[in-house]
């Protein structure tokens, strides 16, 4: 595998070409070695590269690969070392913005627990090999002699793009399988289903800013929803003068509903049926146009009248001819559906149904924009779902699937226990992760490969949401570790094991990489350059602009079909595992910043718990921190108690997180529950989709009672003016805008 | 020194902050917070961990509040009444969370400054309320007279427990890391200030607003953090504070419109903090 | 029923006998007593070092409670030193002789609470080993420390009062100390030969000694306010909302003097058990003992009543949540038990029969000082628990740590006094044989009123004091 290490003086060449470049020197070295114990490389110091003034800290620009958003970063470097993640200024993703799990990547950089050898299961147990032991045993089981082909192999990876996409792709060509199963917790195939089938595109571009009312079901954009640092940065646009109106509606209240004008609470998969009322008092009561829909459609809205419509999602009726109101009286407005709405078994109606709202506001091509298409449609964005996860352990279960590979996903702790996966796994006999952490999958893998981590690796990725632009990930250090890999030089390898006549010219990674975007056409560029320069000017930047071609936006009006709410005897809760803008789906549970961390709505650390309303606290008779045991037909969880008005009495939420195995990091390590393991086997009708949010649940008193850890005192101000709120026709008179009507 | 010299620092000192304070001013930090715009994210707050060299302490620590957070974020709920539904009060949070990020104040009549008894908190030329950890000999005192709780104790070496090799290879060298028995706080990222006022002096000009920012402010996604030269008049922050008509050096303040938006936390202290919030704004 | 301060009969030979006697031969009780108190302070130092390798942490102080127990027991070990400058200077100075027989354990007193008040805010630091930096000493780089602080002035305040009261101590004991010499064999003679600096009881000697003894009380008075008053002001001085009281330094000194008296009650009857000075410490002179404190004790909760009502009317918001918390929040029981032990159950002191019995003074006595002790543990915690920031509010309970600091400080006291009963005569004996002989010639005189005899009558023989 030499020949896939980068040369350190050419690496430095090339760092020295990207403009305002610095060396990396040293950076193996550890920082407390001292001159008088004589271990150190005094040549570093005495005659430093050209670009390494010590004491001066130097930004390389980069892709933060903490989620799937792709935000652009400036590493900052000093020593050899890097410090700190900053937002990329000129990344059109997060304008120089960054949230904490990109300020947390540092940490899984140079996290304690990183898997630094490969590993090889040999007698049931993993144990340290070297690389040609390990590369020697994938060669064994999938290169050419092995006679490993077609559908008894498999990629199980998280969301790809770029030319890791690509490369990816041609492996599982060379390969002759199409198995390739992209697996994210946290997701939006529901919503783009529906996109496609009524806007004729998958994921449009939303104007946060351009809108005067924004209605979201269960769409957490602040937090976790698509690209919630771009979001973020729109919605900042959109609470300046005038300022728009926020109304949040959803059974728990996320980050995006802590922050809205009104949170409205509603029974957990009823999303839609208000969604319908809402339509049905824009057209009979503000006698909106009803002739953009076609006739089924209308009679289906007129059915859903306020009565109807309070009864079955306990919102009360002037709550909902108050959102209507705001709706039909500011133009333009913005309707989303994500998270709780979606997550559910009529997950693709009520998602239809609000669609259907902006297309009677006439929001679609004002609000709701096409976003056109990439030029390079090979590395646009592999979004990765849950119906993957379900996929693979119906293929697993299947029989025949003899090699899998795993990259950037853990299913075996985010499978839902009703999948049985990590029995079912047992049965495939070559299993490989690409891992950086010994997480739950990597463990029980027959090989695993450590892999760089993102911000030691070469790639490029394009984001599934607004991907104007290509992001380029460079390393910002050295590797810390001498032996990793870069995952990109792997799969190359992986590659040349079939097809080296194509791939056999790059002696890595980087190589394949230069030539790739140097070979983009030069008119992309801004302002056209060489191409050679071209590959300079992506680097110094991070990023390679790219010009979408444009493309028209329809809507096309569908009926939807949403079932009353039914009550279940047994299970009477409705589980909401939530995903939080931190830990994410767990993948950060080993960030001890990002544990440390309080969630933004109950402000509890390093813990799981159960967030209850105080109706139904009183029915189970329990106080904050009584330890409740959650149960559904899968199986059962326990966690302690917070109480407060953020959430449906017909709901209970535990966040996603943690629950993760001890292997996995000492900062996970007995930390909390996975609610993700009792899930029921619901999905969406149509789409086949997991219903996230679709399991019932039953509570009961575990009888223990332990501290919430959580930071602060007080929950309310005490009469203190610490957060003071004022009125916003307060806020319009002093600072511009009109008053809504 | 000599009588007159005596005499006038004085003079000098005995000049209340109506009078313009004691202290003779090169830039006076401050900070504007936004929170119609603040969505209370946190990512200011990690913003900081990262730039500061802020210890992690662990769940059982948390648990005693030995906890290390320059920037936290407050949440407070509107509903008084968080476990009890009744009819007096409403079942749901309906106009959702208020969010409080809170960092050292940098009062200009800091509470904290007279109370420490080798004066290792003291105020800069730059209108900064200055930790100097070499000398702090770990009494406390400033942290107990801090009406805003925004000063942490290291309660602990965390050197080892925080950052286990090779995490301590992320520690930023323009700070140090504080050992036990040491008081330290947010400084408006004090080591980014001495780098533009450096590079401003060596350029020979002055410190432009903007040409650095501070660590939270940076990260903010939605810019509601502002922070500048309060004495340059044409600063985005000094600009903010005058649109609000919220004054430095004024014990009462003199607010001409009174809806606007520009408030101090505990402004009745008269502690003159240099962070003005502008109020949440709710529709209804 | 005894009803004198004194047996006005006792000889002068007896007094010398019965006081050095305590100093000689110490009985198992006494080595048991000082093994205890050994056990206590290991038990103390153990924890200091382990707070000192770990890190304050381990005493489960936190954000915002920076200060806890330690502060408090220092407060309360300032305030016990308030008693021995009120016995010996102030009542000297008002000539309350009943004070002579047992002012010296009680000076003692003073200085040994002193030396462990002083403790306490040194090892509360999180780095004492720069405590020299309170100093106001010539530095190179003309570092000072810092003059506004109320923890400076404590510093120089405590220091003062330490060597002051000790400096008093040793003044007051030196015709003592001659006695002893002339009395002493073996190490005994030579340190006494020292320390009594050559006293010879002459009459220059004697009337230089009055003169030094009364300047010296003068000085120590407005010291002795002075400190506890200072002390106050670590507190007063703040922002804070329930110690921004302008009445604490009185209602410290109040205090001071409370817990002062109440330690005399329990030491007096201590070393009346111990030592067999029922002749010198007798039921009267514990009954005015009694009485002072209960005086106290009402100046005290007059003085607590003053502090609610100021804080009540006082239109301060926050402070009023916090008294309102003493009350009704977390800490309401050791509040309710302070204003019990500290206001009512000091009414045990106004009824004679309890007075003159002394098991009961004992335990009533004990109490007080419990009460006073928490007296200063409400006065630290529930301020820096819950004061204006309501995100900061948090209690946690003190860990074993901290308690174990706070008990190994009675033993640390206890052994300082152990030593002292041996060495140095506790009870004086000059001063007693002042008294005898004062209290027989007003008896002599009473007597000569009454059967009239004129003044030009010989004079009963009445021995002359003897150094």
């Amino acid at each position: 595998m030499s020949g896939i290490e980068i040369n350190r003086r050419d690496f430095l060449k090339v760092m020295g070409w990207s403009g305002a470049g610095v060396a990396l020197a040293a950076c193996d070295m550890p920082s407390t070695v001292t001159l008088e114990e004589g271990k150190e490389e005094v040549t570093a110091y005495i005659l430093p590269e050209e670009y390494v003034i010590p004491g001066i800290g130097v930004y390389y620009a980069s892709t933060c690969q903490q989620c799937s958003a792709g935000c652009g970063i400036h590493g900052r470097v000093r020593e050899g070392r890097v410090l700190k993640f900053e937002g990329n200024p000129d990344a059109k993703i997060n304008y120089g913005k960054l949230c904490q799990m990109g300020q947390g990547g540092v940490q899984a950089h140079y996290n304690p627990d990183r898997i630094t050898k490969p590993l090889v299961r040999k007698g049931g147990a993993l144990v340290e090999a070297s690389w040609d032991e390990a590369l020697g045993l994938i060669k064994q089981h999938v290169g050419p002699e092995s006679a490993l082909s077609g559908d008894k192999f498999a990629w199980v990876t998280g969301t790809v793009s770029g030319h890791q996409a690509v490369l990816l792709q041609a492996h599982l060509e060379a390969m002759g399988s199409g198995n390739h199963f992209v697996h994210e917790v946290i997701n939006n195939a529901v919503g783009q289903a529906v996109n496609s089938d009524m806007l004729g595109e998958t994921q449009p571009t939303y104007r946060f800013d351009e809108a005067r009312v924004i209605v979201s079901f269960g769409a957490d954009f602040l937090g976790t929803w698509m690209s919630p640092v771009h979001f973020a940065t729109q919605y900042a646009k959109f609470r300046e003068a005038p300022r728009g109106i926020l109304v949040q509606i959803e059974p728990k209240m996320t980050l995006t509903g802590a922050n809205a004008d009104l949170w409205l609470a509603v029974r957990p998969g009823t999303e839609g049926v208000l969604a319908l009322g809402l339509a049905n008092t824009l057209l009979v009561k503000h006698k909106r146009d009803a002739s953009v829909l076609p006739a089924e459609v209308q009679e289906m809205i007129a059915r859903y009248d306020l009565d109807t419509v309070q009864r079955i999602t306990g919102v009360t009726g002037d709550r909902i001819v108050k959102v209507a109101g705001w709706l039909d009286s500011q133009s333009p407005s913005l309707v989303l559906a994500g998270g709780t709405a979606e997550g559910q078994e009529h997950g693709y109606e009520t998602a239809a149904a609000v669609m259907l709202l902006n297309i009677i506001l006439g929001n679609v091509g004002r609000t709701i924009v096409s976003s056109g298409d990439l030029p390079y449609a090979q590395m646009g964005p592999k979004s990765g779902n849950n119906q993957a996860l379900l996929n693979f352990a119906e293929t697993v279960e299947k029989g025949g699937l003899e090699a899998v590979f795993f990259y950037n996903t853990n299913p075996v702790y985010t499978a839902p226990s009703f999948l049985k996966l990590t029995d079912k796994l047992n049965s495939v006999p070559f299993k490989v992760a690409f891992a950086q952490f010994p997480d739950e999958t990597a463990m029980r893998a027959d090989v695993v490969l450590p892999i760089h981590s993102p911000y030691e690796d070469w790639g490029t990725h394009v984001a599934a949401y607004n991907g104007t632009q290509i992001g380029v990930q460079q390393p910002l250090m050295e590797p810390l570790n001498p032996t990793t890999h870069g995952f990109g030089d792997l799969l190359l390898e992986m590659l040349k094991l079939r097809k080296a006549e194509t791939y056999g010219g790059f002696a890595d990674y980087y190589a394949y990489l230069k030539q790739a975007i140097s070979a983009l056409p030069v008119e992309l560029a801004q302002p056209a350059r060489l191409h050679d320069a071209q590959w300079q000017q992506a680097l110094q930047t991070g990023l390679i602009p790219v010009q979408r071609s444009a493309r028209a936006i329809s809507a096309k009006a569908l009926a939807v079909n949403l079932p009353d709410y039914t009550q279940n005897g047994q299970y009477p809760y409705h589980l909401v595992p939530s995903p939080r803008l931190g830990l994410w789906d767990g993948r950060h549970a080993n960030i001890p910043w990002l544990q440390e961390a309080p969630d933004q709505i109950s402000k509890v650390v390093w813990d799981s718990w159960a967030e209850m309303h105080p109706a139904t606290a009183q029915k189970l008779g329990v106080t904050q921190g009584d330890v409740v045991t959650i149960t559904s037909d899968q199986g059962a969880v326990e966690a302690k108690v917070y109480i407060y008005k953020g959430i449906h009495p017909d709901a209970i939420a535990v966040p996603l997180g943690q629950g993760h195995e001890k292997e996995f990091s000492r900062y996970a390590k007995d930390r909390g529950v996975n609610p993700l393991k009792v899930l029921s086997p619901v999905r969406d009708a149509k789409t086949g989709e997991l219903a996230l949010y679709g399991t019932r649940v039953q509570i009961a008193k575990a009888g223990r009672h332990e501290k919430l850890v959580k930071m602060g005192g007080s929950e309310i101000q005490v009469g203190r003016k610490l957060v003071a709120t004022v009125t916003a026709d307060v806020f319009r008179r002093t600072e511009g805008g009109q008053d809504v009507a | 020194m000599s009588l007159k010299n005596i005499l006038e620092n004085w003079s000098h000192y005995r000049r209340g902050i109506e009078q313009g304070g004691h202290h003779k001013y090169e830039h006076m930090w401050g900070m504007a917070l936004d929170l119609n715009k603040c969505i209370g994210c946190n990512a200011c707050s990690v913003a900081c961990y990262a730039e500061n060299n802020l210890a992690v302490v662990g769940h059982d620590r948390f648990a005693k509040n030995q906890v290390m957070h320059w920037l936290r974020i407050e949440r407070y709920w509107d509903e008084p009444d968080l476990d009890k539904v009744s009819d007096s009060t409403s079942q749901y949070q309906e106009h959702g969370a208020s969010f409080l990020p809170m960092m050292c104040q940098q009062c200009n009549a800091a509470t904290c400054e007279p109370v420490c008894p080798v004066a290792a908190t003291y105020h800069t030329p730059d209108g900064l309320n200055a930790q100097v950890y070499n000398r702090c000999i770990g009494s406390r005192y400033c942290s107990n007279n801090c009406p805003y709780r925004l000063r942490y104790f290291n309660w602990f070496s965390f050197y080892e427990s925080s950052w286990p090799a090779p995490l301590h290879l992320q520690l930023n060298p323009d700070l140090t890391v504080r050992d036990k028995g040491v008081m330290e706080k947010c400084t408006f990222c004090v080591q980014r200030i001495r780098v533009a006022k450096d590079k401003a002096k060596m350029e020979n000009r002055k410190v432009v607003d903007g040409e650095f920012q501070t660590s939270c402010q940076q990260s903010c996604p939605t810019t509601a953090i502002v922070f500048g030269d309060m004495l340059d008049p044409e600063s985005k922050v000094s600009t903010l504070w005058r649109t609000h008509q919220v004054e430095l050096g004024k014990t009462k303040q003199a607010k001409q419109n009174r809806e606007l938006r520009g408030y101090r936390v505990f402004e009745a202290l008269n502690t003159e903090p240099k962070v003005m919030y502008m109020e949440r704004v709710r529709e209804v | 029923m005894q009803t004198k301060d004194i047996n006005e009969q006792i000889k002068w030979a007896q007094i010398n006998k019965d006081v050095l006697s305590s100093m000689e031969n110490p009985r198992m009780a006494y080595w048991v007593a000082v093994a205890v108190c050994v056990a206590m302070i290991a038990c103390a130092a153990a924890a200091v070092g382990y707070v000192y390798t770990t890190g304050q942490g381990v005493l489960d102080l936190y954000w915002p409670e920076m200060w806890g127990l330690f502060i408090a027991t220092f407060i309360f070990w300032i305030g016990m030193s308030h008693s021995g400058t009120l016995l010996s200077a102030i009542l000297h100075i008002v000539h309350a002789d009943w004070r002579k027989p047992i002012y010296r354990f009680a000076e003692a007193m003073t200085t040994f609470s002193l030396m462990t008040a002083g403790l306490f805010p040194i090892i509360h630091l999180g780095r004492m080993w720069n405590l020299y930096w309170v100093l106001p000493y010539v530095s190179d780089r003309g570092i000072w420390p810092n003059f506004r602080s109320p923890l400076a002035w404590d510093c120089f305040a405590i220091f003062t009062y330490l060597t002051s009261s000790a400096l008093f101590l040793f003044i007051g004991m030196i015709p003592d100390l001659a006695i002893c010499r002339d009395n002493a064999k073996g190490w005994r003679k030579k340190l006494y030969t020292v320390l009594s600096l050559g006293w010879a009881g002459t009459d220059r000697q004697w009337r230089h000694f009055r003169k030094t003894y009364l300047l010296m009380a003068c000085f120590l008075i407005p010291l002795a306010v002075s400190v506890h008053s200072i002390v106050s002001s670590d507190f007063a001085m703040s922002i804070m909302p329930g110690w921004h009281v302008t009445s604490f330094p009185p209602y410290f000194v109040a205090g001071a003097l409370y817990s002062g008296c109440a330690a005399i009650i329990t030491l007096f009857i201590i070393l009346r058990y111990f030592f067999r000075f029922e002749e010198y410490m007798t039921i009267p002179i514990l009954e005015k003992t009694c009485k002072l404190t209960f005086v106290i004790a009402m100046a005290w909760s007059y003085l607590n009543l003053i502090e609610f009502a100021a804080t009540w009317y006082g239109h301060d918001a926050a402070a009023k949540e916090v008294l309102w918390d003493k009350f009704t929040g977390p800490f309401s029981p050791y509040f309710w038990a302070m204003l019990f032990f500290g206001s009512v159950l000091p009414f045990a002191l106004a009824f004679e029969k309890l007075r003159r019995h002394l098991p009961t003074m004992f335990v009533v006595s004990l109490l007080l000082n419990v009460g006073m002790w928490l007296e200063r543990w409400m006065i630290v915690s529930p301020t820096l628990s819950l004061s204006y920031h309501p995100f900061a509010w948090k209690v946690v309970w003190p860990s074993m740590v901290q308690w174990a600091v706070v008990f190994g400080s009675f033993g640390w006291f206890g052994l300082l006094f152990l030593v002292f009963v041996k060495v140095f005569p506790s009870v004086s004996m000059y001063e007693v044989k002042e008294m005898v002989y004062h209290r027989r010639r007003a008896h002599e005189e009473d007597q000569a009123k009454i059967f009239h005899r004129r003044t030009s009558d010989p004079q009963p023989a009445i021995d002359t004091p003897s150094a």
